[in-house]
């Protein structure tokens, strides 16, 4: 098959590039900055998802309007703390020119959302909802359910469309390994330095972590063996706070956050400089510290070739593991400021 | 041999003569003395092998006969069958069982006294030479791990045990060296007649005159075991199984195994939290002393490269977490966790994790208790209400007692009209604290007296620390929360459905009028 990719230098478009590759399939890389990806043989295409036609000259959209088979739309902004409308450019608007390209080449379209358009309802989070009056967490996730409002409606026109929704995309399953240390990194990283000493969370709280190479392999799955009209989540293992607590424990330089009942927390009684830290970065997942969401997978338990990875503290422990071995937690480094200097941009 | 043949023949003869034995049963004298070692005072240790497949008890019958003592223990052709197969078909050598090589050694060097075909019969089942090489690659493991472990201490600066390690890595290398020459005779104590008998190479006078750690690392080397050299920077640092740091306040503890509490000292803290896993041992830097401590204790583990060092001597149990008697500090508790005796410190604490959780809690719960209490009675007697004032005097006292009993360690408390009595729980005799807690709770007493009182039995910091400003109060409510962290990971109850409620309102004050 001929396949585009949006996002192909991504966390997960890098991935699955490289799994269609070695499918056999034929895989075009639309990409925004960077201009080669490692180990992968993807014709790379430049191009932004934010413009009509994603900003390609007429020869390339009318190539890829005759050529592809199947679009994998994974282009996306997942970091937090950016303005409200380049979410909206990126992910929702984004999307709105990738159905475009999709009706022109007649393609089906894997579109990868995320679970967390359920927002902060909890419980048990079934992959056939959608639209519950839920309230979101932040921009990204509401720019995502408004992406997929706009691929449902797309999907009632008769185009050929599969939601795949990962939850917390974190490093490979065997060796923790991950290409971008951004999201719970961050909160990993700002609390095990003890940067920010006390979150308004609850112990049985708990977040879905899955390792990229399964998102990827569920991914290069639903293009074998098509899944249209579906929605499936990407999950892997929930990790609670208490895990959260208990794994930041066995790492003898690290800091473990105090959990304050949400309704006492204020951020007023911190210092001036774990304030900062709080406001600036760690508040952009505050819901996540007390949201007790579980993601069924049914209906992705029917598509997918590998195991689901069951243990979550143990994911957690590699996942931090491999942030150790590759210095980006362990010791106090620049990443904090530079990171703290680079919200808001 | 020491014995002559006839010797031999004479010794089996009365052995045979004494027990009930089959006709056509082989007879093999082995061990020490079918080696050529041993001396007048050795043991006959005589195996009496039945051709059959079925097991045979391997309990030796022990008799006296001229003079000497004479073992002979039984087996059966299949026994012995099976255990030469296994050790031939091994994959992994390091994994043999000691007394499984010991079995199969004995029989493979052992004299034949009765059935000489039968024994050959069976020796076929593994060829010595392969059997010598296994020993050498099994006694090679052991050197490895005993020679990195030396490079381990000596890099920490613990020199002498160093030295200690390193002879007993040379000793293994040298039978492991001794095995690939045909001496394979396991236990260590006849190493220096096979050594004699290997004289000819210079070695074997190396071996004798080596003496510094250096030296028997680099002749271990020499004498053929790979994979142990003097190169520390291969030495990281690794996380071993449930080993958690707890700060609690200012202080660092430590949970080996969900089960021991360790309290660190400012020094080892500080040690302590430079410790990053997958690091080189070598570049933490830090205090060798302190690092040593760790690693004895189990709290670190080092590998080589990533390779566990196990170091053991054989036929002794394997070198382990070692657990020091643990700190007897009195009081044990204070509202911010244990007390190290000196700034280095890695203190055990006399009191289980999860009961030294629960005491720490119900210690944090008695102290808001009392702060509660005191607010009420202040209010209480501002209005002239004497019935609620006693009340509130009989809850401040009911705190005093449980954070009293608490920072030493009891736990759980007694119910709260047992408290008073419940003072014999102390190793010390508290007279003036019951008698003032019973004039308090019988509308008398001072209780400003009590509380002096209380503060002064449990070591003045645990006790209770909220009295003294709102930032005292602010703190107390913190560390409530700091232990909430360790109860949770111990999967531990709070003590008390109160203390629970307190800390999922956030910590805000029970009684006070304004929020903090």
């Amino acid at each position: 098959m001929k396949i585009l990719v949006t996002g192909a230098a991504g966390l997960v478009g890098t991935e699955v590039c490289a799994r269609l590759n070695r499918n056999g399939h034929e895989v075009y890389g639309l990409v925004h900055h960077v201009r080669t990806l490692v180990g992968n043989n993807a014709e790379l295409i430049p191009g932004d998802v934010t413009q009509p036609r994603l900003g390609l000259d007429e020869t390339t959209w009318q190539t890829l309007t005759n050529k592809v088979d199947l679009i994998v739309h994974s282009a996306a902004i997942t970091d937090f703390g950016r303005p409200r409308e380049l979410y909206q450019a990126v992910n929702t608007t984004g999307t709105a020119h990738v159905l475009e390209l999709a009706a022109a080449a007649g393609a089906r379209l894997i579109h990868v959302s995320t679970a967390y358009v359920c927002g902060e309802q909890d419980g048990r989070i079934l992959e056939s909802a959608l639209d519950a009056g839920q309230r979101f967490g932040n921009h990204y996730e509401e720019s995502k359910f408004e992406a997929e409002l706009l691929v449902r409606k797309a999907a009632s026109d008769g185009l050929a469309v599969t939601v795949v929704r990962p939850s917390v995309v974190v490093g490979a399953a065997r060796t923790g390994v991950v290409r971008e240390f951004k999201n719970i990194y961050v909160v990993l990283k700002l609390l095990s330095e003890g940067r920010v000493t006390a979150i308004p969370g609850h112990f049985d709280a708990c977040v879905d972590l899955v390792p990229v190479d399964h998102v990827a392999a569920l991914i290069a799955d639903v293009v074998e063996k098509p899944a249209d009209g579906l929605t499936l989540h990407a999950v892997g293992s929930s990790v609670s706070m208490r895990h959260l607590s208990d794994v930041l424990a066995e790492y003898p330089s690290f800091r473990v956050p105090r959990y304050v009942a949400p309704a006492t927390f204020s951020a007023a009684s911190l210092g001036d400089v774990e304030r900062a830290y709080w406001e600036r970065m760690l508040s952009l997942y505050e819901s996540y510290f007390r949201r007790r969401q579980h993601f069924d997978d049914t209906v992705a338990a029917g598509f997918r070739g590998h195991k689901r990875a069951a243990d979550g503290p143990a994911h957690l422990r590699k996942i931090i593991d491999y942030a150790v071995r590759a210095g980006y937690l362990g010791a106090p480094l620049p990443g904090v400021d530079e990171a703290l200097a680079g919200v808001g941009r | 041999m020491i014995l002559s043949e006839a010797q031999i023949e004479s010794l089996a003869e009365q052995t045979l003569a004494r027990i009930d034995a089959p006709a056509d049963a082989a007879l093999l004298l082995e061990g020490s003395i079918a080696e050529g070692f041993g001396n007048s005072r050795s043991d006959i240790d005589f195996l009496l092998i039945a051709d059959q497949d079925a097991d045979m008890p391997t309990m030796p019958t022990i008799f006296f006969i001229d003079g000497r003592r004479v073992e002979i223990r039984t087996r059966s052709v299949g026994q012995i069958s099976r255990h030469l197969l296994e050790v031939g078909r091994a994959k992994t050598i390091a994994r043999l069982d000691e007394h499984l090589l010991n079995r199969c050694q004995r029989f493979l060097r052992g004299y034949p006294v009765r059935r000489p075909d039968l024994i050959e019969k069976v020796r076929e089942n593994v060829a010595y030479d392969h059997f010598a090489a296994v020993m050498t690659k099994w006694w090679a493991e052991y050197a490895r791990h005993s020679v990195r472990h030396a490079v381990m201490l000596d890099a920490l600066g613990q020199h002498d045990q160093a030295a200690v390690w390193a002879r007993a890595g040379l000793q293994q290398a040298a039978k492991s060296w001794a095995a690939r020459n045909g001496e394979t005779y396991l236990e260590p104590k006849w190493l220096s007649l096979q050594l004699d008998r290997l004289a000819a190479d210079p070695l074997v006078a190396r071996y004798w005159q080596t003496d510094t750690t250096a030296d028997c690392i680099r002749l271990v080397a020499d004498l053929g075991v790979t994979g142990c050299a003097d190169t520390p920077d291969r030495l990281v640092v690794e996380r071993p199984r449930e080993v958690t740091t707890w700060q609690i306040g200012d202080r660092v503890h430590l949970v080996r195994d969900r089960q021991d509490v360790f309290v660190l000292g400012a020094e080892a803290a500080r040690t302590w939290r430079r410790i990053i896993w997958g690091r080189p041992l070598t570049t933490l830097g830090g205090d060798g002393d302190l690092l040593a401590t760790f690693v004895r204790y189990g709290l670190i583990r080092v590998s080589w490269k990533g390779a566990a060092i196990a170091p053991r001597l054989p036929l002794a149990a394997p070198l382990g977490s070692v657990t020091p008697a643990p700190a007897m500090t009195q009081p044990i508790l204070s509202i911010g966790g244990a007390n190290p005796r000196h700034p280095r410190a890695v203190d055990l604490l006399p009191l289980p994790a999860k009961r030294f959780a629960a005491a720490a809690m119900a210690l944090v719960w008695g102290n808001i208790m009392v702060e509660n209490a005191v607010e009420d009675l202040r209010g209480a007697l501002d209005r002239e209400q004497w019935r609620v004032a006693a009340l509130a005097t009989t809850r401040a006292v009911n705190g005093g007692l449980r954070a009293l009993l608490c920072s030493y360690g009891v736990s759980p408390l007694p119910s709260d009209p047992e408290l008073i009595a419940g003072l014999d729980l102390l190793p010390d005799p508290q007279p003036r604290i019951a008698q003032l807690a019973h004039q308090l709770t019988s509308g008398g007493g001072d209780l400003a007296e009590f509380i002096a009182a209380v503060r002064a039995a449990a070591g003045g910091e645990a006790f209770p620390s909220s009295f003294d400003s709102a930032d005292g109060w602010q703190h107390t409510l913190d560390i409530g929360y700091d232990w909430l962290r360790l109860g949770a990971y111990l999967d531990q109850q709070l003590p008390l459905d109160e203390a629970q409620d307190l800390l999922a309102s956030g910590g805000a004050q029970p009684h006070t009028k304004a929020a903090r």
